[in-house]
């Protein structure tokens, strides 16, 4: 018959011999120190932890292959410059140098091991010019100035399609953009706007032939949409103005500019125009301002094509103008 | 304050003091020095690796024993003892102390004890009310009528409420009939010797060779009166029809029972049990004002014989219901009260230790060796499931830069992932085990059960957060700030409360 109490006894004990016995090993391993059978001592070091993008690279420590594969950590390094490099098949290799330190984990987690042969497909099927790629949709847009058409793709060429023509008497565009609603661009060169329209099946009264906005008393520098997809932002070398995309449409002078050719961002989600202008100080030196106007009201756009141009804006720091 | 009350007080404060301690040090160590934080976590978690392979060890042997021996014919083994060692003289006091139990609870208790083999006319059961519940004489009335013939003498008491001295508690009702039970026992002239008591919890079970299993080891034990007989409790009642998550809970309280009747120097009473009569007179009885009345009657037999008392376990099971209630949530809450209470046992600590104090007879380095094993027992229970599943990740969190470049930072989850490995191994042969104590499926289970009974497994980890340690540190602070527990019965549901 079996005496269960000397068998837990034997157990207690032995337990308690296997957590006093390992326990130094196990604390000497999590703070790194690596145990030397021959001198009998522990010594601190370090560990290189190793994950790449494809796993399965090999890794070479100092030359030497090592038996595991990425992901992997390499223990026990005595403190040093390392040299690694992974390898994997039909990718690019991956050489570095890393210097252990004693007691830390040295990561290399961000590694990318790039396909010789890279994953590349041509989208397009006719010639371009230059495209927008719509990450929302999923689609690309390309401009062929020199044919004068506007074609789609999906994001992976298919669906090639011409969607519009561009106006045959438009020349040298210099900046082109899809509006939020994906149913017309606009396009523009130093002195016109074109406002194509992509879907003449659209909710407003638009019109089929392009919309063209002349500006032959200044230099166009660039031109936003509006999230509302009607009325275009325009920064020319004297303003900055709102225009609807109609056509005989008159442009609204929010802001008289001093720089001719000021830098701006427009950010459509918040409807709101950030652009820098010079200022000249009382020393008469000239510096830079960055200005937010904010155009993220319908109403207050509605507003201002209703007052124009009787009503002038007032900026914060900068003067506002109406036509 | 008084001398007494101030040493009570201290002692109440010490369990969950320690408990708290280590919790809010190792948090602040975790923000402060999070190297010193995470090499005690690791020292916690190989601890507990070990603790946990050794555990199940002990678990594996008892379940092995447990085996070998319920099904063992131990009445037979009793008639053959020598007559000298009286078994025809003895007789067995069965109290059921019942607080609001009604008859589909009350009535498989009483006959599985009806169909217990052994000499029925030995048996004195009472069924202990409390008076204070409206339907205790008409259940009473019903259940004399239907069982009364069926022992040597049935007795049912009622409690009265509020009696000076007494707590709501089970112990106090248990004291109340064991009481009546000694005027009924001494009236027929029988010795006090020749009675062994059994305080069974109204829902309890008893195996056919219950009796007989304990009468052998009574006989046969060396000083049967300086012992408790505990059987191993199990939760089968009703455990096809409770829910997964109450019945991962009964299981593993199950398991505990069977780990600690291996560990016999830490072996303590619990839930349904048996001692000698005569040792119950002398010592006056359950305590009338604790609700861990279970493991308080030991302790108070270990006081009173000098330390030379213990728990002989009993390889054979008693079953009750598994607590559940009408949804998850619910159940949830039924559990957590329950072990909350079972965590109250906190209270004999501040019991033991002054018991020690006044006690001169028993040796110092038991009395150090018992309060340190109770003590222990407790902040483990509080501190455990908090330090594994919490504060375990707390030094990565708030170690910052440099102490996430260092190894241990790098080697402290591959360690708790270790301790993840070997409770999932664990875990299977618990899954095991728990399969060979289940009772057959009843007609009308689904076999598909079976499935669930693997898979809800899975559910370990969340209850483990949530029962884990929750309510050993919810029953310490209470009796650190003197929030004295009522007695919370649990809702007992083979029938779905």
């Amino acid at each position: 018959m079996l005496n269960f109490q000397k068998i837990r006894s034997s157990l207690f004990y032995f337990s308690v011999f296997l957590f006093f016995i390992g326990l130094p090993f196990i604390l000497a391993f999590a703070l790194g120190y690596k145990f030397n059978a021959r001198t009998l001592r522990f010594s601190k070091t370090g560990l290189i932890y190793i994950k790449t993008q494809p796993d399965g690279a090999k890794i070479y420590l100092n030359g030497k292959l090592m038996p595991a594969r990425s992901p992997a950590s390499i223990t026990e390094l005595v403190p040093g410059v390392y040299k690694i490099a992974l390898e994997l098949a039909q990718h690019y290799p991956w050489r570095g140098e890393i210097d252990v330190e004693a007691g830390k984990a040295s990561r290399f987690d961000k590694i990318i091991l790039f396909p010789l042969r890279p994953d590349l497909a041509q989208l397009n099927q006719e010639r371009f010019s230059s495209f927008r790629i719509d990450t929302e949709k999923r689609a690309v847009y390309y401009l062929d100035q020199e044919n004068k058409v506007v074609y789609k793709s999906n994001l992976d060429g298919g669906n090639f399609e011409d969607i519009a023509g561009l106006p045959d008497k438009f020349a040298q565009i210099t900046g082109w953009d899809i509006s939020a609603d994906k149913k017309k661009m606009f396009i523009f060169n130093n002195h016109q706007i074109g406002v194509i329209f992509f879907d003449t099946g659209s909710d407003h009264d638009y019109s089929d032939s392009p919309v063209l906005l002349d500006y032959s008393q200044e230099k166009i520098i660039n031109v936003f949409w509006h999230s509302d997809s009607y009325h275009l932002i325009v920064l020319t070398n004297k303003y900055v103005q709102v225009v609807e995309s109609r056509p005989r449409a008159l442009p609204i002078n929010l802001v008289k500019l001093n720089k001719e050719e000021a830098p701006a961002f427009y950010d459509a989600k918040e409807d709101a125009l950030y652009f820098s202008d010079s200022q000249r100080s009382p020393n008469g030196s000239i510096y830079n301002n960055l200005y937010k106007l904010e155009l993220n009201s319908d109403l207050y756009l509605l507003g201002i094509l209703m007052t124009q141009p009787f009503h002038a804006l007032n900026l914060k720091g900068k003067e506002g103008l109406g036509e | 304050m008084n001398k007494d009350v101030f040493l009570k007080r201290v002692l109440e404060i010490i369990p969950g003091g320690l408990s708290w301690g280590i919790i809010i040090t190792l948090i602040l160590l975790s923000i402060l020095h999070p190297v010193t934080s995470a090499v005690i976590i690791i020292t916690f978690d190989f601890y507990w690796i070990i603790r946990t392979v050794y555990l199940t060890t002990l678990l594996i042997l008892a379940h092995h024993r447990l085996k070998r021996q319920r099904n063992e014919d131990w009445f037979a083994s009793c008639l053959e003892l020598p007559l000298d060692r009286g078994f025809k003289e003895l007789c067995h006091l069965v109290i059921f102390p019942v607080y609001n139990e009604g008859l589909e609870v009350l009535r498989p208790s009483l006959n599985s004890l009806s169909a217990s083999r052994y000499l029925k006319e030995n048996f004195i059961v009472v069924m202990a009310f409390e008076e204070r519940n409206i339907a205790a004489r008409s259940t009473a009335g019903i259940l004399e009528q239907e069982f009364g013939a069926k022992f040597g003498a049935y007795l049912s008491t009622f409690h009265p409420d509020g009696l000076k001295g007494e707590s709501r508690t089970k112990g106090a009702n248990a004291t109340w009939a064991a009481k009546a039970a000694k005027k009924y026992i001494d009236s027929r002239g029988i010795a006090h010797e020749h009675v062994i008591v059994s305080c069974f919890d109204a829902d309890t079970c008893v195996e056919p060779e219950y009796f007989g299993c304990l009468s052998y080891h009574f006989l046969t034990s060396d000083k049967p009166h300086q012992a408790s007989y505990q059987p191993m409790p199990v939760y089968n009642n009703n455990i096809w029809q409770a829910p997964s998550f109450a019945r991962l809970v009964e299981i593993s309280s199950s398991f505990c029972q069977l780990i600690e009747s291996m560990r016999l120097e830490k072996f303590v009473t619990f839930s349904s049990h048996s001692m000698s009569f005569k040792t119950l007179v002398e010592i006056d009885y359950w305590p009338v004002n604790m609700i861990s009345d279970d493991s308080v009657i030991y302790w108070k037999g270990y006081l009173h014989y000098n330390g030379d008392y213990r728990v002989v376990p009993l390889y054979i099971t008693v079953s009750m219901d598994v607590a559940y209630s009408s949804n998850i949530w619910r159940t949830m809450v039924v559990q957590y009260k329950q072990k909350r209470r079972w965590a109250w046992g906190v209270e004999n600590f501040p019991f033991v230790v002054s018991g020690f104090i006044k006690n001169k007879n028993i040796s110092l380095l038991n009395k150090l060796r018992r309060s340190f094993h109770l003590l222990e027992s407790h902040v483990t229970w509080a501190v455990w499931a908090v330090i594994l599943g919490g504060i375990g990740y707390l030094p990565v969190f708030f170690g910052g830069v440099f102490f996430n470049q260092s190894t241990i930072a790098y080697n402290l989850p591959k360690i708790t992932g270790l301790l993840f490995q070997s409770t999932v191994l664990t875990s299977l042969i618990w899954i095991f085990l728990s399969w060979t104590i289940l009772p057959p499926r009843p007609k009308g289970v689904s076999w598909l059960k079976n499935v669930v009974l693997v898979l809800e497994w899975a559910f370990v980890p969340v209850i483990i957060l949530i029962l884990g340690s929750s309510p050993a540190i919810d029953a310490q602070t209470r009796l650190m700030f003197a929030k004295y527990m009522e007695f919370n019965p649990t809702l007992k549901g083979n029938r779905v409360v």
